[in-house]
């Protein structure tokens, strides 16, 4: 590797080696598939949800429904899995299996009562399993078993009173996983931490719908004719990620470690969700498209923008962007600038002139003979959607310019030409 | 097929064109497309095909809307996607060669034939709705060629009864008969002239046009415009007298035998010979090509001018090399050396070197002195043009043609000298794309509908 980086992060008093985790799900299945895990370079793993061995899990068929965009496979990803449909005994050997195997890494616990005692019962049988620490399933969006999951995450006195159950059973540092499917993700958070909870993990899967059949009408995954709303993840769920985590990361009432999780793919989407708050990460959905091996591209990636940007540790990162991050009525509008055009660079697509009539300014022109936009920076809106669209990129043609003085613009209306604001 | 022909499979050889794109592959290419305001390569198609709608039509999974937009255009669309040198028209405009490389449109265009064929997509089910009233004027159209299968086509939409008289024993000219199956299979070809017959068309094949004023018989016998797409039939030759020469064929006749299926037959002269191709155009290509599926121990493409100024299309010419064809370029065949039994033995050439341009605008080659020399071959195939049939213009007395015996007739309209005759397609341009003829073809309905009196829809 090129640059010796210390990816290693202190989380809850426990060192791990890096902050990448495997999260609970049919990643984190077996201690087979984990342990293949870790020989890419996993710091550690969330196994996937125990739960009582009084109820049958049996899992719907297909589970899963891929959601692309264009011919981009699995921007998102829909499913219908259970809790573990393992034997108990099995998993929690498997747990002590890995820990045995693997001392430097760490092994977390997540389990869900679907009851009660069965949080009680669960939280002792993983603690004695040798688990590091247990993960509080409050956020599954599509259990088969009434008022589990989701809809404790959305009782905000259930994730108070089954944290409270299981602190009092165990000492093991506890992480409360919480679904974003709720008006203020800082709310239950801040339960959790009544309860006990050391440390929140979000985000679980964000219920949805990703299509529906057009033969038969009914949505996927088609499971024997019938569809159900269930949890969506993957690069698509990223940006309400990052949301959570840092509406978590900025709330000083709570002060607790984050777990961050939701669309994480690359470096990039690590470095991001590190800097929005979360000190360690967890993945499921870039596993399932692209298998562990994605973990070393991570690490490689992250310890060479650590070694560039001077950063000595990954607790340095975490929260950096959050004193950057404001209110929408707190922005200096008297500040104002336009879309800059590289026109030399310009292939003539002339996309730029489409989305500005029909979104934009519509102040962009058209040279139809040279095939080239012509640009007027005093009526550009700044919206910058041609940018988006712009096909020349690595550096992007058109970019953001302040315009010093330039005042904001008012929309014309219909047949007049835009006007420029006095006013700011 | 011919049992004792054995190692040579020339079902797999002859009748396997390259395998079209599925829906994931044209799908991720219109994802590449950049969907230009007022796209640029829909200037660039000389029949009016409009890839900037089909490719965002297909961007925006509307593949019905796409094969129609495509269909309704070109009734030989899939033709053109196939033969069309789409480099050098639609995609050389394509704005992404500024990002990297164009859109492969002609694939595209391809894909949208064959995925039409697959969903049971069909024209004249589709035009059913909106029938014009039928009309009572016949026409005629004489040669099945790109040409003449469009103007039909055009005008048989537009409620004209039409019959295309055929020389050859089936519909297609140059798609069927003049380029190998390898390049364009009869299958394929098959599923556009159902096309072209699902509108209605009549087709009168073996039905050549012949004899003094055969063409303006046509008019006295009914129809009340004729349009003339004759093609070009008559192969130019290097020598005039050279015709008993054993072992020597045109690429005319050595294609044609190919696509009759006498495998056996040609393949006799061909397999396990040396063999010479003499030619730089795009049939020499596929003669050569021909040659190496048939068996040829070698074979040499002769050639006078340089790599650079042959007119076979760069995609062609490199196909060639790859299969195995030797180029000996810059050197003129002069003339046959023959045996006593007027066997070929060899092909006479000299070397030549470029001089200055001539009219086509190439340099032209110059023979240098003294360099005679002789390559032994056992078989030649001669693909240096095609023109009229000999005699042709007396079957047209009224018509004026050039001294080549080429018709003149207008490009914007296809009028001829004569009222009532149009024509199009390489019997007027002399050798020309496929898409060229098309383009004649659709032009020549429009006019001949406005000669009649009608009125051609806008859209």
């Amino acid at each position: 590797m090129a640059n010796k980086v210390d990816l290693s992060v202190n989380f809850c008093g426990k060192r791990f080696p890096n902050p990448f985790l495997l999260s609970s799900s049919p990643v984190s299945n077996t201690a087979e598939m984990i342990e293949r895990a870790f020989e890419h370079g996993f710091g550690g793993v969330v196994y996937k949800s125990l739960s009582s061995p009084h109820v049958e899990i049996v899992h719907p068929s297909p589970r899963m429904q891929g959601y692309d965009y264009g011919p981009a496979r699995l921007a998102g990803l829909q499913n219908v899995e259970q809790t573990s449909d393992r034997p108990l005994k099995d998993n929690l050997e498997d747990i002590a299996y890995l820990k045995k195997r693997w001392p430097d890494r760490v092994v977390i616990a997540s389990i869900m009562g679907f009851a009660a005692s069965e949080w009680k019962d669960l939280a002792v049988a993983a603690a004695g399993s040798g688990a590091d620490m247990l993960e509080l399933n409050f956020s599954c969006p599509h259990m088969a078993v009434e008022g589990a999951g989701m809809k404790v995450g959305q009782s905000f006195h259930l994730v108070q009173k089954f944290t409270e159950i299981v602190r009092r059973e165990v000492k093991l540092p506890l992480l409360a996983k919480l679904t974003s499917n709720v008006a203020d993700i800082s709310e239950p958070a801040l339960y959790a931490k009544k309860g006990g909870a050391d440390a929140i993990t979000a985000i679980n899967s964000v219920r949805a719908l990703t299509e529906v059949g057009l033969d038969d009408f009914v949505p996927k995954p088609n499971i024997f004719g019938k569809g159900a709303l269930s949890g969506y993840t993957g690069p698509g769920i990223k940006p309400i990620g990052l949301r959570c985590i840092s509406e978590l990361a900025g709330n000083k009432e709570l002060g607790l470690p984050l777990s961050g999780c939701g669309g994480i793919e690359t470096w990039i989407d690590a470095a991001e969700y590190l800097l929005c708050g979360a000190s360690t990460l967890q993945m499921t959905t870039g596993v399932i498209h692209y298998g562990y091996r994605i973990v070393e591209d991570m690490i490689e990636g992250l310890s060479d923008f650590m070694a560039a940007k001077g950063l000595r540790s990954v607790s340095e990162m975490v929260g950096q962007a959050l004193p950057h991050m404001c209110g929408v009525g707190e922005f200096d509008v008297s500040r104002q600038g336009a879309a800059a055009y590289d026109l030399d660079r310009c292939v003539g697509c002339g996309q730029c002139y489409i989305v500005c009539q029909d979104a934009g300014a519509g102040t962009l022109g058209w040279d139809s003979a040279k095939r080239r936009p012509v640009p007027d920076e005093k009526r550009c809106y700044s919206c910058m959607i041609c940018s988006f669209v712009c096909p020349v990129g690595d550096p992007p043609l058109i970019t953001y310019k302040e315009i010093r003085g330039k005042k904001p613009h008012i929309a014309a209306r219909r047949g007049q030409k835009t006007v420029v604001s006095g006013k700011p | 097929m011919d049992a004792g022909e054995d190692c040579v499979n020339y079902s797999k050889n002859f009748s396997e064109m390259e395998p079209g794109w599925g829906l994931d592959q044209a799908v991720a290419e219109a994802g590449r497309c950049l969907l230009c305001h007022e796209p640029p390569c829909s200037k660039g198609c000389p029949a009016q095909t409009d890839p900037g709608a089909f490719i965002r039509k297909l961007r925006f999974r509307n593949v019905t809307g796409a094969i129609r937009t495509v269909k309704r255009n070109n009734i030989l669309a899939g033709a053109c996607a196939v033969l069309c040198p789409t480099a050098r028209l639609c995609e050389k405009e394509c704005s992404a060669c500024g990002i990297d490389r164009a859109i492969e449109i002609g694939k595209i265009q391809r894909f949208l034939v064959e995925q039409s064929w697959k969903t049971g997509w069909n024209i004249s089910a589709d035009l059913a709705g909106e029938k014009p009233a039928a009309r009572p004027e016949k026409i005629a159209v004489v040669g099945a060629g790109p040409a003449g299968l469009a103007c039909a086509a055009e005008l048989a939409k537009q409620g004209y009864p039409v019959t295309v008289f055929e020389a050859r024993p089936e519909p297609g000219g140059v798609l069927r008969y003049g380029v190998p199956a390898f390049r364009f299979a009869a299958g394929f070809l098959g599923r556009e002239l159902a096309d072209v017959e699902s509108l209605g068309v009549k087709f009168q094949c073996s039905a050549p046009l012949a004899g003094k004023g055969a063409a303006e018989d046509l008019l006295k016998k009914g129809y009340s415009a004729v349009f003339l797409a004759l093609g070009l039939w008559e192969p130019v030759r290097l020598k005039e007298d050279a015709g008993a020469i054993k072992g020597l064929t045109t690429s005319m006749d050595f294609l044609a035998a190919l696509r009759e299926g006498k495998f056996a037959e040609t393949g006799r002269r061909i397999k396990g010979k040396v063999c010479a191709v003499i030619g730089g155009g795009s049939v020499a290509m596929d003669c050569a090509r021909s040659a190496l599926r048939l068996g040829a121990a070698d074979v040499y493409l002769l050639y006078r001018r340089s790599y650079a100024q042959m007119p076979a299309e760069a995609d062609e010419r490199e196909l060639a090399l790859r299969e195995g064809a030797h180029f000996i370029l810059l050197n003129q065949p002069v003339d046959y050396v023959t045996g006593p039994r007027g066997e070929l033995r060899g092909i006479r050439l000299v070397r030549t070197r470029l001089g200055a341009k001539d009219s086509s605008g190439r340099r032209k080659p110059v023979a240098v002195k003294g360099t005679e020399w002789v390559l032994p071959v056992d078989a030649a195939i001669e693909a240096i043009g095609y023109r009229p049939r000999r005699g042709s213009p007396s079957w047209y007395p009224s018509i004026a043609v050039d001294g080549g015996g080429l018709i003149r007739a207008r490009e914007q309209d296809c009028r001829t000298s004569r009222p009532k005759i149009f024509a199009g397609g390489d019997i007027v341009r002399g050798p020309d794309l496929v898409v060229r003829a098309v383009a004649d073809g659709k032009t020549a309905a429009r006019s001949i509908m406005e000669y009649l009196g009608g009125s051609w829809p806008t859209k």
